[in-house]
């Protein structure tokens, strides 16, 4: 219960800051948080078009919010080991990148196709993320200076082969892959209706889980953590403090990987050259939101989805602007970054 | 006009509810030494403290050449000229000496005349002449980081005479100084005051107040018990009215038979950045104390770490006649160590006690089975070490560290550390910043195991214990052992005298 | 060559001031990763005040250029001091809090931005769009060959930046304040034991870091870039906070860094056009300065020390 009272408080704070903003430009707030649920499926909206009912627009959702869970993972799992990993989101590019010109171009089945897809997303963020550990360790590289420094070459590099190898002359973007490879099944029609299947959801589930053993129960946890928290005592214990920071950071990566497998076959279909991905960047606040923890994360995902996601709607049908949602999602981080005092001032009393 | 420069009435000063300090009035005469007695936790610090503006008493006044004065910041005190020497030294490690004694009064000078610029000429001129005219000699462009214990202290000093301290309150000086270096202090002390410096001196030393003081405050659990002419008191009544019921002060020490050599050390060397460890070669066998004494940051700390494999380390170590010296951490688990900065190295403080311990046995089978933690083996391990070794604290086995006491701290590393079947246990500095009743169960608790037939290793820069435990002594000075003998064929002077590698 | 040293210095100089704010910061304690939300809520200050009041200052223009850059200092000083209060008085975790600050800088520029631009001009653009302040040729010294690059076509924002830097640095070297927060970052208790105040210290030092954050988002913004929206800072905050770790935290090797970054970008752009390159080449020239940093890093990075007491959340009752 005391681990989730301030996320609570710092959500409520915010939503309630939302309202007076919405207020102030003349619009009605209740409305307004109506249609970010509206918009992410979990209430039915007036109105909808063929084959498209609410739970239609909740699988949409599902496949929103599938790479933003992976990525609040990774950041998740490099804080733990006291890293700060700000490159998810070059590790998804990568990630997504790799899938797309091995697999996604392939006329690979989609049985063979999709575990490839996971597979390689793993292999190529782990790779990544593991480079970045590896600079620690080895040349004492503030992981910081080394993650925005292969954001930037990345960035560049998969741009340089997209637009000269796999452009798309017509939208700008990567050529689209084939539907076999793609995570996410879409337009499926099932009882009338035209429904997206994101198979990644599924593996988020699995692999939240999976997290929350690691870090809780099982032995490399404990060493994350110890290292995480001190370095020196680590080495007293007998941890190779080197070797664990590069295996966190290769965990940290591959699920990276997986968020960027996930974003850009199975949510999108295509790669935008030069741009990074914002995820990565947001999957910071989700896991902060989250109290750094894998179920906590989750949740945290579900929540700032429904309010990014559901923020076009709210902005199409009550002319709310959908920044609105973008400063609600900062002001819980402002809210939960003052939750550390809070605790302060209860240990004091 | 009042006779005495500081007055304090009735004061008393409460912790959480606990009384440190209940209703005491002392006077000190300007341009005496008078000194304050009492053991760990008498409340001769926290009674200081409001003297030089850190905390605020309860109640009570302090009156300053006669004036009523309300000391609120360090600020306040040095403006009635009122300096303290820390126990732990406050000094910022990048600076220079200079500019740690002249922090926040630099001498100005304009570039061009126009641009104000800090003049560290001028200052280092000035710390020049201050450490001329007092006999505390320091070079003024040592980086502090690469000094000595003694030099910092030096330096605090200077820190104060630079601000004009009329009155200089000294907290436990002599506690990290070697005999000779406790000598000098004395002397530089008694110097102060031949030039009309009042000296106050908090101590639990009785022979270093009967040396120089002149009147002496005793305390005990907070309360004042006596004030006294030093001339007039003898040094056991001090002693009695400081711990209040009769003390023995020699600790009981069977003697014992020694066994098998437990731990062979030859040739050792260390390298970090510079050579720390040279060519140290000792042996330790089942049921001895074996220890080294020597200066804070003399390479003893190195020893134990290149022991437990922490530090890489050329030559050979061989424990139980195995060779050791190349294997890891982890395969070296079995020597205990209780490491010298707890909460640096010993301690995850973040961590519950059931995690802290198994800090260094979490993968063994009896806590790790396929890589799978078990937290009820943890807690269960923890349960019986709080309760074997009398650890208070307020969750069981679930407390946060953090939120325990220094020397409940100490104790789960010393249960850790010793509930392991070991041959060997190395101890550093075990009692540093712990209370006498502390002390003394850490003391205790070393006898039991040498009784038990365990290598002992005890480094500690505290002479005292050294003398009280030990079976044998090496001292190190410089990275090197300067001699090794039997406990009593070493008188403590001559250990100082090694220690400062001056030993005729 | 010339517009290689022209386009370096004019993309270097507002990385190094940004840079130099974080110095201040870092030296004295606090972490701080917020430079990019400092620069952003800095460029729309100014930009705002300069959209605002083009009917009287045309922009461009030198009375404009004072007001953009006095808004864009008061507004990123402004909203520094949020950080400020979350890492001093909410004794906040200094990274959260500043990547917070990033994600709320991002956030209110653009809904502003975009709430101002229907509300005033009836367009529902997420930019404010500026002129380019302008540029002077200094006579003679740019007529040296090579060098005299340096003096031709400078920014305005280039010489304060320049002239801010060189105070910079003679303020945190050689100055008390500087001293003192120097000392800040090694031993904060050392510092109140001189009776120093250690929180007004800090204080100071993270409002200079929105100070020239600001500076340095308004150059951006009001030179090569002539506009203001999100997408012309994101990035380059963390690039700045790259070249002061890079720089060791001090203030000389820092500028170094800066330079790297700001003449590989020029240097890649103009060989590309040379070699007539098709504009996709111009990627993979881009990759270049981050290459050589990375490896740069690989044999500099051994000895490098963050600031000892950096991140350590100051109490003052711990003696």
């Amino acid at each position: 219960m005391k681990k989730i009272k301030i996320p609570l408080i710092s959500l409520g704070l915010s939503l309630i800051t939302g309202i007076i903003v919405i207020l102030l430009i003349g619009k009605n707030p209740l409305t307004a948080y109506q249609n970010l649920l509206q918009g992410s499926g979990l209430l039915p909206k007036p109105s909808y078009a063929g084959y498209k009912n609410m739970f239609t627009d909740f699988m949409v959702f599902l496949n929103t919010l599938t790479p933003m869970v992976f990525a609040a993972l990774s950041v998740v799992v490099a804080f733990k080991a006291g890293l700060f990993n700000i490159g998810v989101s070059s590790q998804m590019l990568f990630a997504g990148f790799i899938a797309t010109i091995t697999i996604g171009y392939s006329p690979l089945n989609g049985f063979i196709a999709k575990p490839l897809v996971i597979i390689i997303g793993i292999m190529a963020g782990a790779l990544l993320g593991a480079l970045i550990g590896f600079l620690k360790y080895k040349f004492n590289i503030n992981e910081v200076v080394s993650s925005i420094m292969l954001n930037y070459i990345v960035q560049y590099t998969t741009s340089f082969f997209i637009n000269t190898k796999y452009i798309d002359v017509v939208s700008r973007q990567s050529k689209n892959i084939s539907p076999d490879a793609s995570l996410t099944l879409k337009n499926i029609e099932i009882a009338g209706l035209k429904i997206d299947i994101p198979l990644g959801f599924v593996v988020a589930i699995i692999v939240v889980i999976i997290i929350k053993i690691i870090i809780n129960n099982t032995k490399f946890g404990y060493e994350i953590e110890a290292v995480g928290k001190n370095k020196e005592a680590s080495t007293y214990a007998g941890i190779n403090v080197g070797i664990t920071l590069v295996k966190a950071m290769l965990l940290s990566g591959a699920l990276a990987g997986l968020a960027g497998v996930t974003y850009y076959l199975g949510l999108n279909l295509s790669i935008q050259p030069r741009t990074l991905p914002t995820i990565g960047f947001d999957a910071i606040a989700v896991a902060l939101f989250g109290n750094l923890s894998a179920i906590g994360s989750f949740i945290a995902s579900f929540i700032i989805t429904i309010i990014t996601k559901g923020s076009a709607y709210m902005s199409s049908i009550s002319k709310v602007p959908a920044e609105i949602a973008s400063i609600i999602i900062a002001l819980i981080l402002v809210f939960s970054a003052c939750g550390a005092y809070i605790k302060l001032k209860k240990g004091a009393k | 006009m009042s006779d005495y420069i500081i007055e304090m009435k009735n004061i008393t000063k409460k912790f959480k509810g606990i009384v440190a300090n209940e209703n005491i009035n002392l006077s000190i005469k300007k341009g005496e030494i008078f000194a304050i007695l009492g053991e760990n936790g008498a409340g001769k610090s926290t009674l200081m403290s409001m003297l030089f503006g850190m905390n605020k008493p309860d109640e009570g006044e302090i009156y300053i050449n006669g004036q009523p004065r309300d000391i609120k910041s360090p600020n306040d005190a040095y403006k009635l000229n009122i300096g303290m020497v820390h126990q732990h030294f406050k000094l910022v490690s990048e600076y220079t000496i200079t500019e740690n004694i002249v922090l926040g009064n630099e001498p100005m000078k304009k570039k061009f005349g126009l641009f104000p610029h800090v003049d560290l000429k001028e200052a280092n001129q000035k710390v020049k002449e201050l450490s001329q005219k007092y006999g505390l000699q320091v070079n003024p462009t040592d980086i502090i980081k690469n000094t000595t214990v003694s030099t910092m202290q030096r330096v605090e000093i200077l820190k104060m005479l630079y601000k004009e301290a009329e009155i200089l309150i000294f907290d436990e000086p002599t506690a990290v100084l070697t005999p000779q270096e406790i000598e000098l202090l004395l002397e530089v002390i008694v110097n102060l005051k031949k030039s009309g410096k009042t000296i106050i001196l908090i101590t639990h030393k009785l022979d270093e107040v009967k040396k120089v003081a002149n009147r002496c405050a005793i305390l005990n659990k907070g309360k004042l018990i006596d004030i006294q002419e030093v001339a007039n008191i003898s040094t056991q009544d001090m002693a009695r009215l400081m711990v209040a019921k009769e003390m023995s002060f020699n600790i009981y020490k069977p003697t014992i038979e020694l066994g098998d050599i437990i731990l062979d050390i030859n040739n050792l060397c260390v390298k970090t950045n510079i050579d720390v460890v040279k060519n140290v070669s000792f042996k330790i066998h089942a049921g001895e104390i074996f220890s080294i004494a020597g200066v804070s940051g003399n390479g003893q700390v190195e020893i134990a770490d290149a022991i437990c494999g922490i530090l890489p380390c050329k030559g050979s170590i061989k424990f139980n006649n195995i060779e050791i010296s190349s294997l890891s951490v982890r395969e070296r688990v079995n020597i205990g160590y209780i490491p010298e900065d707890r909460h640096k190295h010993g301690l995850i403080l973040d961590f519950d006690i059931s995690r802290n311990a198994v800090l260094r046995d979490y993968y063994k089978p009896q806590f790790c089975k396929d890589n799978i933690i078990l937290k009820n083996e943890f807690v269960k391990f923890a349960d019986s070490l709080i309760s074997k070794y009398d650890i208070r604290c307020a969750n069981g086995a679930k407390t946060n560290m953090r939120s325990m006491s220094g020397g409940n701290q100490q104790k789960v590393i010393i249960a850790r550390e010793t509930s392991r079947i070991s041959k060997l246990v190395i101890f550093v500095q075990p009692t540093r910043g712990l209370d006498i009743g502390a002390r003394q169960n850490i003391h205790n608790e070393i006898l039991r195991l040498r009784a038990m037939g365990t290598a002992i290793l005890l480094i500690s820069l505290e002479l005292d214990e050294i003398m009280q435990l030990s079976d044998t002594i090496g001292v190190i000075y410089n990275g090197e052992i300067q001699t090794i003998k039997e406990a009593s064929q070493l008188s403590k002077e001559d250990v100082g005298e090694f220690m400062m590698g001056v030993h005729a | 060559m010339d517009t290689i040293i022209i386009d370096g210095m004019s993309f270097s100089l507002p990385l190094l001031i940004a840079a130099i704010g974080c110095i201040y910061c870092e030296r004295s304690g606090i972490i701080n990763l917020a430079i990019e939300g400092f620069m952003g809520v800095g460029a729309f200050s100014g930009a705002l005040a300069v959209v605002l009041t083009s009917n009287i200052f045309p922009q461009g223009g030198i009375a404009s250029f004072i007001l953009a850059m006095t808004c864009a200092i008061l507004g990123a000083t402004l909203f520094s001091l949020l950080h400020a209060l979350l890492c001093i008085k909410f004794s906040a975790n200094q990274t959260i809090s500043g990547i917070t600050m990033n994600i709320l800088a991002i956030a209110l520029t653009t809904f502003l931005t975009k709430q101002i631009n229907s509300s005033l001009f009836n367009k529902p653009s997420a930019k404010l769009e500026l002129g380019i302040t302008q540029k002077f040729t200094i006579p003679y010294l740019s007529e040296i060959p090579i060098i005299g690059a340096f003096f031709q076509e400078i920014y305005i924002f280039n010489i304060v930046i320049i002239i801010v830097a060189i105070l910079a640095w003679y303020f945190l070297y050689y100055r008390k304040f500087g001293v003192y927060l120097r000392a800040c970052g090694d031993n904060p208790q050392a510092v109140a034991a001189c009776g120093i105040d250690v929180v007004k210290t800090r204080m100071y030092a993270i409002m200079i870091s929105g100070a020239l954050s600001g500076i340095a988002g308004i150059s951006f913004a009001y030179s090569i870039f002539a506009n203001f929206s999100s997408n012309i800072y994101v990035g380059y905050g963390y690039l700045s906070i790259a070249a002061l770790i890079f720089g060791n935290w001090k203030i000389i090797p820092t500028l170094f860094a800066c330079l790297i970054f700001g003449f590989s970008r020029s240097l890649g752009y103009s060989i590309s056009s040379m070699l007539e390159l098709p504009s996709t080449f111009s990627d993979i020239i881009m990759t270049l300065p981050y290459i050589l940093t990375l490896l740069l890093l690989i044999f500099f990075s051994k000895n490098n020390k963050m600031p000892k007491a950096l991140g350590e959340i100051y109490d003052q009752s711990k003696r």
